[in-house]
């Protein structure tokens, strides 16, 4: 075989091999924004994940329909994908707001129910307080399940209109914020992300101001720098380990938001350090120089000259450990459970949007909505990817000429 | 002279924050290996399980109180060995395009495509493994399910490729233009030049790239756990068996472990701990070679 030809099938391997990395990144993605593009709308990023049942407390008041019954069937605050209109909506006018039925169906299950279409000014649905006092904010995507202990299941639309008509005065009516959103995992992964940097950017930049500034080669340096990488090739499960036995035992801070920002920041460090010192080591030699001879001292040269030429090597630094955070699964697995709620203070526990895709494709099979979730992360991480290129793009000012 | 003392006892107080902040790295690592090792090697120490049967156990049933992880360290062993010889042939061959054969405007996008990949989360891998992998696998298997040792293996290939990708191609850009322009002097063709010159002058970086993918496979677990089965028992005989790697044992139970089974996931730790410490060790020692050398 002669060589040319013995060449070319290599190529050809090569061009292969390059071609299945570039598709699998291209499956991946694919797969992803098709099976969960679907899911995505507003409704999703805002709602909670669970559903909430309350019960609203209001008195009843003759409220007339402000608007033409036109107008009234164009409101339409339910998912067309999901939801389809089965009757009405029908205003009634001792609550102050339209109902419609309509029959839901999405991936697990099916259920005809009555959802509030339209709310008038003035409406008492408005301050309906729950039994603690604390007022309701009822919306109009909400579903209506009874009222003064009159339950609407199977009933149709117009038994509904005059059961809750014939009521007046005193107002108990059981209504359900509906769930199936990433609302709170959303804001559960942006604390973590702000308490995690909070707590590993300042260590991390001293530490690597440490290591370019201070020490001199030598024992110490090595051993910091073998401990960072060490770090950083630990996975994440046995980060998970130590969390749960030091930060969530031994700390007794529970499975938390805080013992789970706690873990990441560890997590996080080697990342920090190293961009960190790439960017110092940047800053050529001359600028310290001139400072010095100023007479200024070696704090006021590292934080007046060398840190602010760093930032967009620190800025960086930001955004991977943000990217950090958002993909870390295991480690919070362990340390900030799966509760998908907005945690209300740092030591109760939230799960942050990888952990909840996890979570819906493991125990409850809907490879669809971790999908749909899956996109938020990946448009987030591609935005991160872009702005991570601009910033350390900008780091090489001083070498480039 | 009050005043410059002062300056420099201030100067001396920050420098030691600064090497405070430093040393949190060593005491992280220190911390770590002391609170895994601690809770891990207790129920051994204390004679509540026999170290030799969690070792050589086949079964983990907690329930009647059988603790043995032998068949998640080959099943962790065999992914991961699947996962490398997959994985890596592309990851090389990817990365000699990117630096010998394709245009910088076409090696930029690849690498951006690459660093796309290694930004896609865990979880995300482990869904798509689940979503296309397991049902693929299903197919063609002879068992009922499609979660096994084969779409665990595929999925873990997947996830090294951007490591190996980014490193090899980086140490073969380190290789010299001499040692290149001399091969094709000696009237080599590029592709002779690439296998006989430039990958074996790249070899102990190439190297470093392999055992971090195997460092990335071996500890990976979110991907892995959607898609292996988690068995509670059975070494696995064919590709398409399920296995229950280490890492997986791990995030499986440990939400309501108690007792001595929680101190023997620590235990599984451990020995993962090990495992990723010989990776770290190989890594140094490759790297220091190449400065040696």
């Amino acid at each position: 075989m002669s060589r040319k030809i013995k060449d070319n099938i290599v190529k050809s391997i090569i061009y292969l091999a390059t071609a299945i990395t570039l598709s699998v990144l291209l499956f991946i993605l694919g797969f992803i924004f098709v099976k969960g593009i679907g899911l995505v709308n507003w409704d999703f990023l805002t709602r909670d994940y669970n559903e909430k049942v309350f019960y609203a407390f209001t008195q009843s008041e003759e409220i007339p329909m402000s608007i033409d019954t036109d107008t009234l069937s164009k409101n339409t605050p339910y998912d067309d994908r999901y939801e389809t209109l089965t009757e009405g909506p029908i205003y009634i006018e001792n609550i102050g707001a339209a109902v419609s039925k309509i029959s839901y169906k999405n991936y697990t299950s099916e259920k005809e129910q009555f959802v509030i279409s339209y709310i008038e000014k003035g409406s008492p649905l408005l301050n309906a307080k729950d039994s603690t006092g604390a007022t309701i904010n009822i919306k109009t995507d909400f579903i209506l399940e009874s009222i003064n202990g009159e339950s609407f299941e199977n009933l149709t639309l117009d038994e509904v209109v005059s059961i809750i008509s014939s009521q007046s005065g005193d107002l108990k009516i059981k209504v359900v914020q509906p769930g199936g959103g990433i609302k709170s995992n959303i804001i559960t992964t942006l604390y973590m992300v702000l308490i995690s940097l909070l707590v590993a950017l300042p260590i991390g930049i001293f530490g690597a101001i440490y290591l370019t500034e201070y020490a001199k080669p030598g024992r110490i340096v090595n051993i910091i720098r073998f401990a960072a990488e060490t770090l950083a090739g630990i996975p994440s499960i046995v980060f998970g380990l130590f969390g749960m036995a030091f930060f969530v035992v031994a700390l007794n801070l529970q499975i938390s938001l805080i013992s789970g920002s706690l873990t990441v920041a560890i997590i996080l460090l080697p990342v920090i350090i190293r961009s960190t010192e790439e960017a110092l080591k940047t800053v050529p030699m001359a600028f310290r120089e001139g400072s010095l001879a100023l007479g200024a001292t070696k704090l006021q040269t590292i934080f007046k000259v060398v840190l602010p030429c760093a930032v967009p090597g620190i800025a960086t630094a930001v955004l991977l450990s943000i990217g950090r955070v958002v993909g870390e699964s295991a480690a919070l697995l362990l340390t900030a459970g799966t509760v998908s709620q907005i945690p209300g203070t740092l030591f109760s526990p939230g799960s942050t949007l990888t952990v909840q895709a996890y979570y819906i494709a493991k125990e409850e099979g809907n490879i669809e909505l971790a999908c749909a979730i899956g996109i938020v992360i990946i448009v987030i991480v591609i935005v991160l990817n872009i702005l991570s290129r601009i910033t350390s793009d900008k780091l090489d000012v001083f070498n480039k000429k | 002279m009050e005043a410059i003392k002062r300056k420099k006892r201030k100067e001396k107080i920050v420098e030691i924050i600064f090497l405070i902040c430093a040393s949190v790295a060593v005491l992280s690592v220190l911390a770590i290996t002391f609170f895994v090792f601690y809770n891990g090697l207790a129920p051994f120490v204390t004679n509540s399980y026999p170290l030799w049967n969690f070792l050589s156990g086949v079964e983990w049933r907690p329930d009647s109180n059988l603790y043995g992880i032998f068949y998640m360290i080959v099943g962790s062993v065999f992914a991961t060995f699947g996962a490398i010889l997959i994985g890596v042939p592309i990851a090389i061959l990817t990365a000699v395009f990117i630096s010998e054969m394709a245009s910088s405007r076409i090696g930029k996008a690849i690498r951006f495509a690459v660093e796309l990949l290694a930004g896609i989360p865990s979880v995300l891998y482990g869904i798509f493994g689940l979503g296309i992998i397991v049902p693929y696998v299903l197919k063609i298997s002879p068992f009922a399910q499609g979660e096994s040792l084969l779409a665990t293996i595929f999925v873990l290939a997947i996830m090294i490729l951007p490591t190996v990708v980014s490193i090899a191609e980086t140490s073969i850009a380190a290789v010299p233009k001499e040692y290149r322009e001399g091969s094709y002097a000696l009237g080599a063709s590029k592709v002779q030049t690439i296998f006989r010159v430039v990958l074996p002058a790249g070899r102990s970086g190439i190297m470093t790239g392999v055992i971090l993918g195997i460092g990335r496979a071996i500890g990976e677990t979110m991907a892995v756990m959607l898609v292996c089965g988690n068995p509670i028992a059975g070494i696995p005989t064919s590709i398409f068996s399920q296995i229950r790697p280490l890492t997986t044992n791990i995030a499986l139970e440990m939400g309501y472990a108690s007792g001595v089974h929680q101190q023997l996931l620590y235990s599984t730790g451990v020995i993962l701990f090990i495992f990723i410490m010989i990776i770290n060790f190989t890594v140094n020692k490759l790297v220091k070679q190449k400065v040696g050398s």
